[in-house]
């Protein structure tokens, strides 16, 4: 990439983060809690980005961390913990059970997989909804309050989108670095050739299971802002549904693009609202705008921006070709 | 001379199907050796009992005169054992550098290492050589799954010599190569063996190839060592005649 490229890249994504910050502080009460919930759940499908987009290991779970997390927070703090500490929690938590829920995946993949972590997400959801002693049952939980960070309130909604947003930050950074390292090449190899990746000396087994545990631990983190976010939770938005969200929101972005997330967030949170004046036909315009995209695209809305790159480049070597093929023949 | 990998009575059964039956050979340190038989005769099924990809049914298996039978083909990796597969196996959504610093990372540091150290393990210099050493110079950032057949064989090979390996098997190395690619891929091979003293078996059908580029042959049928010896001699030997290269 030439410097003037890096440069345009940068300056996009300074205008982008700016606008992030600056637009949304003459949003009202509901227009910045779609936006924080839109922050939440990018976190949440970076997770499942990283592992089934990055290390190709399918999950219908998901959506049952972000339970566990939220459940973990909700609890937490209205025991007064702190929102820090609580999240801390979260992340712990869904980690280790992340990493348990790989070790199936050493047996089982693709769509047997899918059905081992479907079963898990059955699971989690009727321990939220029987294990009332520890989760309020069906009756939830109610006023989690939102923490104070260094000192600042965030019970309003306008700091609490700035707590969601810098904690997408901080994420997006983490996972950027995670993909950059050998880490994040390994769990590639992992999608793309095991076997092979194996007699290269990668330990496919500890990167499966950090896979599922570290998109677990997103989840994780997703749900533990969720619980004060929301301020009140109870098991049904953690069923199989928030994982088949999930899931769109990697694919119809783009899975195995850094920023596929974000935009498959936007795509997921925000569409419905927009579609939201044709009333009783959002949810179909919706569903049919996705299977468009998906019948013109099948690697989701980064992969028609690959698309046209490759494209490009294809023309470029051509025409190279061309050239030499032509020099080739003034020396004949 | 000592050997590098000294293989002892490897028995390997699907249900009744015997693939490999009893066969023990050594390798000494430096040498080409070159395993060929019919299809179906368990070249194949011999390599991935030896690395770990298959657990033997009996038979034993020593690296450095170090029992290595069963060990996971990761770890017998980073002891210094590398390998190609019959079939093409790079990483085709990776560029091909990437696909070299990825052969080599899990030899340097450790996990931790790996995540907080640098984003290119500290591999894109060695990589850059072996992209030389291969002539792909003009394809460093291009997509593997992008090149010919014959370029992704080369980067197939080079991989396995990321590691730094003290003994690497090959599985049909000129398998679908043309022949000006091939000679090339002899050199390098030769090249490799002489400057680094790294142990090659090579399994190949392509007789041409075997026998220039081998000290010693192996030919294996139906599961067993039918004979053994410098090229010269495994060529006349009227049973390969009769079980593999005709009359």
């Amino acid at each position: 990439m030439s410097a003037n490229g890096r440069y345009l890249r940068l300056a996009a994504g300074l205008v982008v983060i700016a606008a992030l910050i600056v637009i949304p502080m003459n949003f009202n009460r509901y227009g910045l809690f779609i936006l924080s919930q839109w922050a939440v759940m990018t976190i949440a499908a970076m997770g499942l980005n990283l592992t089934l987009g990055y290390a190709g290991q399918v999950s219908l779970a998901q959506g049952a961390f972000v339970g566990v997390g939220a459940y973990a927070s909700a609890i937490l703090t209205t025991q007064g913990w702190p929102l820090p500490a609580a999240l801390g929690v979260s992340v712990v938590v869904s980690f280790a059970i992340g990493w348990l829920l790989g070790y199936p995946a050493l047996r089982v993949q693709h769509h047997y997989l899918a059905f081992v972590t479907l079963a898990f997400s059955t699971l989690a959801f009727l321990v939220f909804r029987n294990e009332s002693w520890l989760t309020g049952g069906i009756y939830g939980i109610s006023n989690i309050p939102r923490p104070h960070i260094f000192g600042f309130a965030t019970n309003k909604p306008l700091p609490f989108y700035y707590l969601c947003l810098g904690s997408l930050a901080i994420v997006s950074l983490a996972v950027w670095w995670l993909i950059r390292s050998p880490w994040g090449r390994a769990f590639m190899a992992l999608r793309e050739n095991p076997l092979r990746a194996q007699s290269l000396g990668v330990d496919t087994r500890r990167y499966t299971l950090m896979a599922f545990a570290i998109g677990s631990a997103l989840g994780g983190v997703a749900g533990g802002l969720y619980a004060p976010l929301t301020q009140y939770i109870d098991p049904l938005p953690f069923n199989l549904s928030l994982s088949l969200d999930l899931l769109m929101m990697v694919i119809v972005g783009g899975s195995g693009f850094f920023f596929g997330p974000f935009l498959g967030a936007m795509i997921a949170v925000l569409l419905p609202e927009w579609l939201r004046f044709t009333q009783g036909y959002y949810l179909m315009l919706y569903a049919v705008a996705v299977i468009l995209l998906l019948i013109w695209s099948p690697t989701g809305i980064l992969g028609i921006l690959d698309r046209f790159l490759a494209n490009r480049r294809t023309k470029a070597a051509s025409a190279l070709r061309a050239v030499a093929k032509s020099r080739l023949e003034t020396v004949q | 001379m000592t050997a590098v990998l000294e293989v002892t009575n490897i028995k390997k059964r699907f249900g009744g199907i015997t693939a490999v039956d009893g066969v023990s050979f050594d390798v000494r340190e430096g040498e080409i050796l070159g395993l060929i038989g019919p299809n179906g005769c368990g070249k194949s099924t011999l390599f991935n009992c030896i690395l770990g990809q298959l657990t033997p049914s009996d038979g034993e298996v020593k690296v450095d005169g170090r029992a290595v039978t069963g060990m996971r083909p990761s770890d017998l990796n980073r002891l210094g054992v590398s390998r190609t597969f019959q079939l093409l196996q790079v990483f085709p959504k990776l560029s091909v550098r990437e696909n070299l610093i990825l052969a080599g990372q899990e030899h340097q540091g450790n996990m931790m290492s790996r995540l907080f150290g640098r984003s290119d393990a500290g591999l894109t210099e060695a990589a850059n050589q072996m992209i030389g050493f291969f002539k792909l110079e003009h394809l460093a950032t291009a997509q593997a799954g992008g090149l010919s057949y014959g370029q992704q064989k080369l980067l197939d090979a080079a991989m396995a010599f990321m590691g730094g390996p003290r003994l690497v098997l090959l599985d049909e190395p000129a398998g679908g190569v043309n022949p000006s690619m091939l000679a090339d891929l002899k050199e390098r091979l030769v090249a490799i063996n002489r400057e680094r003293n790294a142990t090659f078996v090579v399994i190949e059908h392509n007789m041409e190839f075997v026998m220039s580029l081998c000290s010693r042959v192996m030919v294996m049928a139906e599961g067993r060592v039918l004979a053994m010896g410098r090229p010269d001699e495994v060529r006349a030997n009227p049973a390969v005649i009769d079980a593999y290269l005709g009359r």
